[in-house]
């Protein structure tokens, strides 16, 4: 039996309804923390930050020491840690001649490839994990009667729901990409690096955003399209990796194309020589696969605009100034813009689509 | 009390509402018409749900969660106008429903949330404070009866917990109006009763106004001031429960348990008209005089009767919702 009951008693606070989409978001938050699944994921996604943060300590040791103007020629006389933040630098594109050139465009490669790479692959599994309940599971329990008939609108109920899958992917994007970048200010050599590279943050949260908007929404606007978590997360794995095959074989029917010349009409008989004679083989890169990540080897292809993956890369090398020509990033910019509004114009008619049925 | 309003709908004015405080009667349609492609599911509606409580009643199918969508301003109208308290749901749909609560029918629960959790979250989301929203959700629960079983799951509790907590979460805000869809489904009778005990010192000891779309006859004639009948999305009866459950005859019903045909005997033979009900339950006195009375007394305490009550007779709702389903669409009626 209740212990305090009074009876009914009228409450004669004063009601604030405005912060509800916060009040589903920290509701939210608090219920998606309980899956064990996600904490351990979210605990792996920042190993690879560590590897940067090696990354960081390896340049700025190099650069510190000087080496990093020398060049490869140096580089017999490195220790390993030097070394190892050369070849970075080198195979970052750095101008080696300009310590404080050299650390900018370093910096800014190695937080592009850290989101690009590990993180946005980790990316797609958080967001697998958490998108899909957020809406299927309250369409499931009929938990919009709950929520739409108390003072929210269909705007509170999505931004609140964009809320929780905004903060849990900022803790595999944003917030490590944030802390490697405070790990750089903190082996350099000099605090004055945080004011050199105070731009570096806003691109960090602007490419943050880039990934976030459309992949979130996306996601939620498939949780809104069923009751059923798992078709949710089907459609979402399977939306990433069907956009991922087929920019592969785009791509690699244009790099084919590109390889054989025959195979192209327009192709002239002084070419068809040139193609004939024994190429220069192209001098192995080291850390190749730091410097694709980090949207150097042709970051910006024409197919990339398929894949989400792919069309985040290209937009977040943009908003690093990796990439410069508007041209090459329009297609991959104009296809997250229409993820970003279909999703959410699909969300506003589907959220409370059952209260209105 | 009652007129009937052209078009075969019905407007239901309280006597004790005065015009000058129309504006701020709980609820008020004015030809409610609501269509999902072809398919017209309220037609005409028109209405005024002044203080009390107000059984919502209409076979399956009738409108009824429709007509509480649109209160609540979730379905947008193809003609008409809904006020709740003044405001239009359609244009202030936060006002309205911060003075409005609800519990649906079916189990809408958030799940991963326990009882507690889910009753404060409900005051949050209506705007209550984090702390205040907790203690006001224990506050509630207390009142509704819900032990330590607040502390569990929503999804692993009993219906009628679960009935408790919705309740609950209907009301922490201190709503205004709180509309009920079937609220006793799936409860025991005693839990059923208490339901029902709260609702009426809601409405009768804090002034809520209550309404509650159900099927079950017995709680709407049991606690419910007026009804509202709805079929096939138009109003076919509304008035006072005293109204149209009133009969033209004088008779007295007595309600008793003993020997009744040995009672209507011994009445008949001292020539008082007396007969036993259909289903010889109770017993209709035709002319209650005071000889007549006395007459009943003498004979009921000789053979031994337990008495019940005797009361004017009225029909049972059940017979006048089955008559006013019964009747042609356009007989609709209300008594005055």
């Amino acid at each position: 039996m209740p212990l305090h009951d009074v009876g009914y008693r009228p409450w004669t606070g004063r009601p604030r309804p405005r912060g509800a989409a916060g009040v589903i978001a920290t509701t939210g938050i608090r219920l998606t923390w309980k899956n064990r699944w996600l904490r351990r994921v979210l605990f792996f996604a920042w190993s690879p930050a560590v590897m940067f943060a090696a990354g960081f300590f390896a340049f700025e040791q190099a650069l510190d020491e000087g080496v990093i103007t020398a060049g490869r020629t140096a580089i017999g006389r490195l220790d390993g840690l030097q070394m190892i933040g050369s070849l970075v630098a080198e195979s970052l594109g750095g101008r080696l001649d300009d310590p404080a050139e050299a650390r900018r465009t370093v910096w800014s490669r190695l937080l592009l490839a850290f989101m690009r790479a590990p993180q946005a692959m980790l990316l797609a599994v958080v967001v697998g994990l958490v998108a899909p309940r957020l809406i299927a599971d309250d369409l499931r329990a009929k938990a919009w009667l709950f929520y739409f008939t108390r003072p929210l609108s269909r705007f509170d109920y999505i931004l609140g729901k964009f809320g929780v899958l905004a903060v849990i992917v900022s803790l595999v994007t944003l917030l490590p990409a944030l802390a490697l970048w405070l790990v750089g200010v903190l082996v350099s050599p000099s605090i004055s690096v945080a004011l050199a590279t105070w731009d570096l943050p806003l691109r960090i949260a602007g490419a943050a955003v880039a990934v976030t908007l459309p992949t979130a929404l996306l996601a939620l606007a498939y949780s809104s399209l069923t009751a059923e978590t798992r078709i949710a997360t089907f459609a979402w794995f399977a939306t990433w990796v069907a956009c991922w095959i087929a920019h592969g074989a785009l791509s690699a029917a244009d790099a084919t194309a590109q390889a054989d010349p025959q195979a192209s009409l327009t192709a002239t008989d002084d070419a068809a020589e040139q193609a004939a004679r024994p190429r220069p083989r192209p001098r192995p890169r080291r850390f190749s696969w730091l410097a694709r990540a980090a949207g150097i080897d042709g970051s910006a292809d024409r197919w990339a605009w398929l894949s989400l993956f792919h069309a985040q890369g290209v937009v977040q090398a943009w908003i690093f100034g990796i990439e410069r020509r508007l041209a090459a990033v329009l297609p991959s910019l104009a296809m997250l813009a229409a993820v970003t509004f279909g999703s959410l114009g699909l969300l506003f008619l589907r959220v409370d689509a059952p209260a209105r049925a | 009390m009652i007129a009937a309003a052209a078009g075969g709908t019905v407007s239901c004015e309280d006597d004790s509402v005065p015009e000058s405080a129309n504006r701020s009667l709980p609820v008020r349609l004015d030809g409610v018409t609501k269509r999902y492609g072809r398919r017209t599911v309220l037609s005409d509606v028109s209405a005024e749900i002044p203080p009390g409580i107000t059984g919502l009643v209409g076979p399956n199918g009738a409108g009824k969660s429709t007509l509480v969508r649109a209160i609540l301003g979730l379905v947008r109208l193809a003609a008409g106008s809904v006020s709740v308290y003044g405001l239009d749901p359609a244009v202030a749909p936060r006002q309205v429903r911060q003075r409005v609560g609800v519990v649906p029918e079916d189990d809408a629960t958030v799940p991963g949330l326990t009882g507690v959790e889910m009753v404060q979250y409900a005051a949050r989301l209506s705007g209550l404070p984090a702390t205040e929203g907790l203690r006001r959700a224990h506050e509630v629960l207390d009142w509704c009866d819900a032990g330590q079983e607040r502390y569990r799951s929503v999804e692993t509790l009993s219906v009628g917990m679960r009935q408790k907590v919705a309740f609950a979460a209907a009301i922490v805000h201190d709503p205004d109006l709180v509309i009920l869809d079937e609220p006793t489904n799936g409860l025991d009778p005693l839990e059923r009763r208490a339901m029902l005990g709260r609702l009426v010192t809601l409405a009768r000891d804090h002034g809520k106004t209550i309404l509650i779309s159900t099927h079950v006859l017995r709680d709407v004639q049991s606690i419910c001031d007026r009804l509202v009948l709805l079929v096939k999305g138009r109003i076919r009866l509304a008035g006072t429960i005293a109204a149209l459950t009133e009969t033209a005859s004088e008779e007295l019903r007595l309600r008793a348990t003993g020997p009744l045909e040995q009672l209507v005997a011994a009445l008949g033979e001292r020539r008082v008209a007396a007969r036993l009900t259909d289903d010889r339950r109770a017993v209709l006195l035709a002319a209650p005089t005071a000889e007549a009375l006395a007459i009943l007394w003498d004979e009921v305490a000789r053979i031994g009767i337990d008495v019940m009550s005797l009361e004017p007779d009225r029909r049972p709702l059940e017979d006048v919702f089955l008559a006013a389903l019964a009747a042609p669409e356009e007989a609709s009626h209300a008594p005055a």
